[in-house]
């Protein structure tokens, strides 16, 4: 099979997850030459892993009759502690439904209720139940269902290929430099729109849910382009993961009835939040945990109970199995008979890549969708079931939006920068210095004890000079792997890479906002301030390639500004 | 614990000398390895929560998920309790031999080359292939979707692939994933009966190749048996019930 030094396509997506393929499909369905450029087999992304549903105002509960895209809405921006920019909230809550329907005749098999229809499911911060699921496996079905449909137009996959760095050529991006994993050889892949679709950085934290490829790409590839990340500072704990593996615990479980217990037994969310209880909103309940285990009130080695026991075997095994499954498998355990044992972990990014509501940047011809892009529709704590739903609808706008840009193949600086991406490869291969596995657990243990559930100032500043010594150590890792094919040790220096500079943008916007919204919890300033922080953080590239950090405004306009609090 | 594993094409075997635990699963022994004894190993993993299927290995001659497997159930299964299958290396004393899933390509160690496995799914078209677009959901019973979710929970790891000997004794067999998730799309009531996707595969390398061995079912991590799925498509076109 000849491969090509430089290929060309009209549009080119970084990532094969569920915004990834809903770019490239909407792209194809445009007109446009498309290829999915991914580092591993689409099938392979984190997207497969998302289980509990995605959330539309179908009003199939009837519960939920008079359900609205407009509470939603309102349930979405108030879960985002205001942060959220309203416009695109809009446009995510009002285009759910017919989302949700386009993937169920696309052939996703949606859980059903009594009556045939897509069954809907309680979700925490959300009014009445809106989450659609299929079983607790919603993910995995979502995925391959735009899989089927990629394949089926003929959309080209470049599979296991590493993207090593964004082109950009007065200002203007015109593609990426990616290693072939299989071939080790390095191509430069041109395009007149260029879609960042690689999801989250769950990497840089101990206890994180997140696949183990989930490693900041796409943020630290586009800060690096002249890019700019917003609101990096509000990462989500998901207070349910499996106590030793993290592995993620579906929200549904509590949205079919399951209780968080403590070691006394008691339900203790009545103490933080007596009307939602277990269904607060995520910061809420994950801070609870650590509150209950932290006062002593945790089991031994610092977690508490998730007690399904209640909804009976027929319950678990029919809208549960997937979690039942996990609990059997990683932790030894039936929830049928015992409680799994849980312990809040990294879940979610809701910051990212700046981005509009057609997923473009601030360079011309690169577009970001996804968790890797914020919007923002999370704002500062994103409610379960949104992030699946947020894939979708802007993965459709920024696909649409990326098929109407063209330029130039522009051969000459994409032959120049392959030239030195080969270089800079071997000059990492040459290193001589460490390896990259001590930074690694060095970054995700200071990421976790230092910017982690609860933060403070000291703790912080102490943390970002960690990361800043790591920086400089990284300068001298090395590959000790050997070979061209498939040498993981050279992607997982890259890898590493782009882990640094992704937990440095955390950091820097973690101290710089100096109140608590959402995920972002400061023990120094424990309370929110609309007046000095209802602003997103925006952090850029100056000339001298040193990170800017600067505030831009929160668009409102559907639902006022509230100080109210979740009961 | 000593733990012998494959290594480049399939030229040697190493053998490292680790401290492990019963408890440990074969994708932290390899990370283990890897980040502490060598970094030349290479194996493929992504989400260590046995969705994704990524990571099917053979583990003393069984095909498994590194991600789900734990030391211990490596040591003790029970040959009747899985499927071994044959391997020309040697299992070192007390230790676990790790080697690529077999019939396809290996790349390098225990990365294997999936494409003969997902060029073969490619080919049966597994996409529903419907026109009628409503207004709303189409409806669908409960006991449908529950009987398409058998099929839909394949995560299209090759482990049923790798332990079927059908596949590297006919020619052109697409495989038990591949045929599984066709009789998904012949299940599912939202694509019109002309669609024929029985016919598709009713011939000498498709269904009828099948022998029944039944491994496919018994190394599924997610539960799925291709093997009902051909067995029915197959009494289906016996009695003429569709298609003719």
């Amino acid at each position: 099979m000849g491969e090509k030094d430089i290929y060309r396509h009209d549009v080119i997506v970084i990532g094969g997850g569920l915004s990834g393929l809903r770019a490239a499909i909407e792209a194809c369905d445009c007109g446009a030459d498309v290829a999915v450029v991914s580092k591993v087999y689409p099938l392979r992304s984190h997207s497969v892993a998302a289980q509990g549903g995605i959330n539309a105002a179908l009003g199939n509960s009837p519960e939920a009759k008079n359900d609205t895209w407009e509470k939603h809405a309102f349930d979405t921006i108030r879960g985002s502690v205001y942060l959220a920019d309203q416009d695109a909230v809009e446009v995510l809550c009002r285009q759910a439904p017919e989302t949700v329907l386009e993937l169920e005749h696309w052939g996703t098999v949606f859980s059903r209720d009594h009556e045939g229809k897509i069954a809907q499911r309680p979700f925490g911060g959300a009014d009445v139940p809106r989450t659609c699921y299929a079983a607790d496996r919603t993910g995995h079905n979502l995925m391959n269902t735009l899989f089927e449909q990629a394949s089926y137009r003929g959309i080209t996959f470049h599979n296991e290929y590493f993207v090593t760095s964004l082109v950009v050529d007065e200002e203007i991006c015109r593609g990426c430099i990616a290693l072939n994993l299989r071939s080790g050889k390095v191509h430069a892949f041109n395009s007149s729109s260029l879609i960042l679709a690689t999801g989250g950085y769950g990497m840089i934290y101990d206890h994180s849910t997140n696949s183990l490829i989930n490693t900041g790409d796409g943020m630290a590839l586009a800060i690096n382009a002249g890019a700019q990340l917003k609101d990096m500072e509000f990462v989500q704990f998901h207070p349910t993961t499996l106590y030793g593996s993290n592995i993620l615990i579906s929200e549904g479980a509590r949205g079919e009835g399951a209780y968080l217990v403590n070691s006394e037994g008691d339900r203790f969310m009545a103490r933080y939040a007596p009307q939602s209880m277990e269904l607060a909103p995520r910061d809420i309940v994950a801070r609870s945990i650590m509150k209950e285990i932290k006062a002593g009130r945790g089991f031994k080695d610092g977690y508490v109970h998730l007690d399904l026991r209640h909804l009976g075997a027929d319950i678990i095994k029919e809208r549960l199995p997937g979690i039942r499954q996990i609990a059997m498998d990683f932790a030894g355990l039936d929830p049928v008979e015992v409680p799994i044992p849980v312990q809040p972990g990294q879940h979610y990014s809701m910051g990212g890549i700046d981005v509009n509501i057609d997923g473009e940047t601030g360079v011309k011809g690169l577009y970001a969708v996804g968790e890797c892009a914020c919007i923002s529709v999370h704002g500062a704590n994103r409610l379960g079931g949104n992030s699946l739903l947020d894939t979708l609808v802007f993965g459709r706008r920024t696909g649409r939006k990326a098929c109407s840009e063209s330029n130039d193949g522009h051969v000459p600086i994409l032959k120049e920068v392959m030239t030195r991406e080969i270089q800079r490869l071997q000059d990492l291969i040459n290193n001589k210095g460490e390896g990259f596995a001590p930074l690694m657990s060095e970054i995700k243990k200071t990421m976790f004890d230092r910017f982690g559930i609860f933060r403070d100032e000291a703790d912080m500043n102490e943390g970002l000079r960690s990361l800043n010594d790591l920086g400089q150590r990284y300068k001298q890792v090395s590959v000790k792997g050997s070979g061209k094919a498939f040498n993981q040790s050279l992607i997982r220096v890259l890898e590493l890479g782009y882990m640094v500079d992704t937990a440095e943008a955390v950091a820097l916007s973690a101290i710089e906002r100096k109140e608590s919204r959402g995920s972002h919890f400061r023990t120094d300033f424990p309370d929110r301030s609309d007046d000095l922080y209802l602003k997103h953080t925006i952090i850029s590239t100056d000339d001298k390639l040193q990170r800017s950090i600067d505030f831009s405004p929160v668009k409102l306009g559907l639902f006022p500004v509230k100080g109210d609090n979740y009961q | 614990m000593i733990v012998r594993i494959q290594r480049g094409k399939g030229e040697r075997f190493d053998d490292y000398d680790i401290e492990v635990n019963a408890g440990m699963t074969l994708l932290e022994l390899l990370f283990r390895i890897q980040e502490n004894i060598d970094q030349t190993l290479a194996f493929r993993y992504s989400c260590r929560g046995a969705i994704c299927g990524s990571c099917a290995i053979l583990a003393n001659r069984r095909p498994v998920l590194a991600c789900k497997t734990t030391l211990s159930r490596v040591t003790n299964l029970k040959i009747d309790d899985h499927v071994t299958l044959p391997s020309s290396a040697k299992l070192p004393d007390g230790g676990i031999l790790l080697e690529p899933i077999p019939k396809l390509p290996v790349i390098r160690d225990l990365v294997v080359d999936w494409e003969p496995f997902f060029n073969e799914y490619r080919k049966l078209e597994p996409v529903l292939k419907n026109s009628d677009h409503p207004e709303k959901e189409h409806l669908l019973g409960k006991d449908k979707s529950r009987e398409l979710e058998k099929y839909t929970n394949c995560i299209l790891c090759a482990l049923c692939w790798s332990a079927c000997p059908v596949v590297s004794e006919v020619d052109g067999y697409p495989g038990p994933a591949a045929l599984a998730k066709l009789f998904r799309f012949y299940l599912d009531p939202r694509e019109p009966k002309s669609t024929k996707r029985l016919s598709v595969a009713d011939n000498e390398a498709g269904w009828w190749a099948c022998d029944f061995y039944s491994n496919c079912k018994k190394v599924c991590p997610k539960g799925v048996p291709p093997n009902v799925a051909i067995g029915r498509a197959r009494k289906l076109l016996e009695d003429e019930e569709v298609e003719k």
